[in-house]
């Protein structure tokens, strides 16, 4: 349970908004390697984006970009409106959160978080008050005169949240920090940064791999892959309408059925032909042979021969409490998954003979990948 | 004191400590320990008790002075190793791939040939008719050749370029521990590169200092070779000094309270450093 949130001390809060970032045809190359190929952003100040995708998708290199330890190939960075590209980065004036927290060893959690006031010229007494006041928002005001040492993970990331937020940055970076932590800590950590996003008002650009961290914390997602943005969008549009195939099986589950495609009608493998809401393209599908994707739970089981339902053979059932999951083999020979409800699954046993039903709405059709 | 665990977390049984040690320990006790203390024993026991060799010492200024060059010339080549030595690991610890290779070699060949071969170079190098005075003529700085050999210079410049590995291996292995992150983080905290440099490389990098500074100041004081081939009699060091004692005066007793004096004088210092800086951080290396 989170606790009724101190209010954050006036010395921490952004100046008026978050910054504005816009990242503009970036490109970055490596030797041969091409790490970031062409990514544009517009990320309004105060917003939480997450930069989500595999590893070696670019996103952390763009996140480097923006922070100023990589100077882009070609393409620009602006911050608060102004144009970065070539600036270092300790004249940005970013907060940033490491994976590996990067306390300094050889100074004391206070000192820690004074650092940036000690680099911006503000006295030892003056520096080591707000330290005080920013281990208070992170709930660690008894902690400043230990080692970073001895402080547990959570603690050490906590601390360098503080560290990033001490000198009121008007835009926060954060390059994978919560994954060095268990999962319990993991959630508690997200609360505690969408907690500071909403008390401090500043922009926040999170890198993740982890899906559910990115649609759980960020305003909108930016799913990357090989280098380029696949989608930008708020998690719910992410989720119910994803851009391209990748996006749809990188987000969730996807089940994937090859289906030929022509006037607004789908052939499916069994025979059966459908006829698709107009919104089911999201974005044009030419005639010919496309893949029809439709989420497990959207799936319902329903008997077998239902007039307009997909016949199937159940393969496995999985019961793992509130929810079942059926393995299924429809009739062209593509294997499904349906999420269903344990309390409504009818008895449903592997071998059975079922049909399985599906909201039109629900149903999302995508040109074949290239 | 630290328990000693394997690496899986068990703690080791003292037995087993023991005789892990026990090569090193046989070993230290057959050229170091047993050789030293009979040394220290003729200085007190020959031609009988006795601890006139030491009053001797004592009185006569000229072996005051011989330790005090000693220790001024020490001190100056672990100072000159410092200055030299850090720019390079520095350098080594950012490097990657075939210049990190090529920068190691140039620090590793040369400590693996001789010590002797290096002096005698250095001689090559220095004497009347050498390189370094024949460019000085041809360049026109000097119309004649200069003394360069048998001066303390000389000796300095060569126990410096001898001694240099031990500087820079120690504090390349204490940069290289420092996460690269720190250096980002430092940055984008704001501190320029001259304030990252100052406020968190250097204090992390201390402990690889000390301890490159200590085995270059002690090894220095107790040098030989190379005070003894390109050195001025006239400006003697302690460890020529010794050597002299007992190959030309045959004078045991003496020479070995020479070297009562200097094991004293080095234990000191050793102490003095392992009090500045915890000598646990030294070992272990610091950066936790």
């Amino acid at each position: 349970m989170q606790q009724p949130n101190p209010t954050a001390p006036t010395s921490l809060r952004a100046e008026g908004r978050g910054a504005s970032v816009q990242v503009e045809s970036l490109v970055k190359r490596f030797d041969q390697t091409l790490a970031v190929d062409g990514v544009s952003l517009d990320i309004a100040g105060g917003e939480f984006l997450a930069l989500l995708g595999p590893s070696g998708s670019g996103k952390s290199t763009v996140l480097m970009n923006i922070a100023g330890f990589e100077f882009p190939t070609s393409g620009r960075i602006l911050i608060g409106g102004e144009d970065v590209t070539r600036v270092m980065p300790y004249k940005r004036n970013i907060g940033m959160v490491f994976q590996n927290y990067s306390l300094f060893p050889h100074l004391s959690v206070a000192d820690n978080v004074a650092f940036p006031l000690k680099m911006r010229g503000m006295g030892r007494a003056e520096r080591l008050r707000r330290a005080g006041e920013a281990l208070e928002t992170v709930r660690l005001a008894d902690y400043g005169a230990r080692m970073p040492g001895q402080l547990s993970g959570g603690q050490q990331q906590r601390v360098a949240l503080a560290r990033a937020i001490i000198y009121q940055p008007r835009l926060l970076l954060m390059d994978e920090p919560l994954s060095a932590l268990d999962k319990n800590l993991r959630e508690e950590m997200q609360l505690e940064i969408k907690r500071l996003h909403s008390e401090l008002g500043l922009t926040v650009v999170f890198v993740t791999h982890d899906q559910g961290e990115a649609l759980t914390m960020a305003n909108r997602v930016a799913i990357l892959r090989d280098g380029r943005i696949q989608q930008v969008a708020p998690a719910r549009e992410l989720y119910e309408r994803p851009a391209n195939l990748f996006a749809a099986g990188f987000i969730g589950e996807m089940n994937l059925i090859p289906v030929d495609w022509s006037g607004g009608r789908a052939t499916l493998p069994s025979g059966q032909v459908w006829a698709l809401p107009p919104d089911a393209c999201v974005s044009p599908v030419p005639d010919g042979r496309a893949t029809l994707a439709i989420r497990p739970e959207r799936l319902k089981v329903v008997p077998a021969g239902t007039e307009g339902a997909l016949p199937a053979s159940v393969s496995e059932v999985v019961y793992a409490g509130a929810g079942t999951l059926v393995l299924a083999r429809l009739a062209g020979g593509t294997e499904v998954r349906a999420r269903i409800p344990s309390a409504e699954d009818g008895g449903v046993r592997p071998g059975a003979q079922v049909a399985l039903a599906c909201d039109p709405a629900a149903l999302l059709l995508y040109p074949v990948a290239a | 004191m630290k328990a000693f665990f394997e690496p899986d977390g068990r703690r080791m049984s003292p037995g087993t400590i023991f005789l892990l040690m026990l090569p090193f320990l046989a070993i230290a006790g057959f050229v170091f320990v047993w050789p030293m203390l009979s040394l220290l024993s003729i200085s007190v026991l020959e031609p009988q008790p006795t601890l006139q060799h030491y009053a001797d010492v004592i009185s006569n200024p000229v072996y005051a002075r011989v330790l005090w060059r000693t220790f001024v010339i020490a001190l100056l080549v672990a100072l000159l190793c410092l200055a030299m030595a850090f720019p390079v690991a520095m350098l080594m610890a950012q490097s990657r791939g075939p210049k990190a290779v090529f920068l190691t070699a140039c620090i590793l060949l040369p400590f693996w040939s001789s010590v002797l071969v290096r002096t005698a170079a250095w001689a090559v190098l220095l004497q009347r008719n050498g390189l370094v005075n024949e460019g000085l003529q041809t360049v026109g700085l000097t119309s004649e050749p200069l003394q360069l050999l048998y001066t303390k210079t000389a000796v300095v410049l060569a126990m410096t370029h001898v001694l240099l590995p031990f500087m820079v291996l120690p504090i390349y292995g204490a940069l290289r521990n420092i996460p690269r992150d720190y250096g980002r983080a430092a940055a984008i905290l704001g501190a320029n590169p001259v304030r990252s440099f100052v406020e968190v490389t250097l204090p992390l990098a201390m402990p690889g200092v000390t301890s490159g500074f200590i085995l270059v100041f002690l090894t220095a004081l107790g040098y030989f070779i190379t005070p003894a081939l390109l050195g001025s009699p006239r400006e003697m060091m302690i460890a020529t000094l010794i050597s002299q004692q007992i190959r030309e005066q045959l004078d045991w007793p003496f020479a070995a309270a020479l070297v009562g004096v200097l094991t004293l004088f080095v234990t000191l210092i050793a102490l003095a450093f392992g009090k500045a800086v915890r000598f646990e951080r030294l070992m272990g290396g610091g950066a936790a």
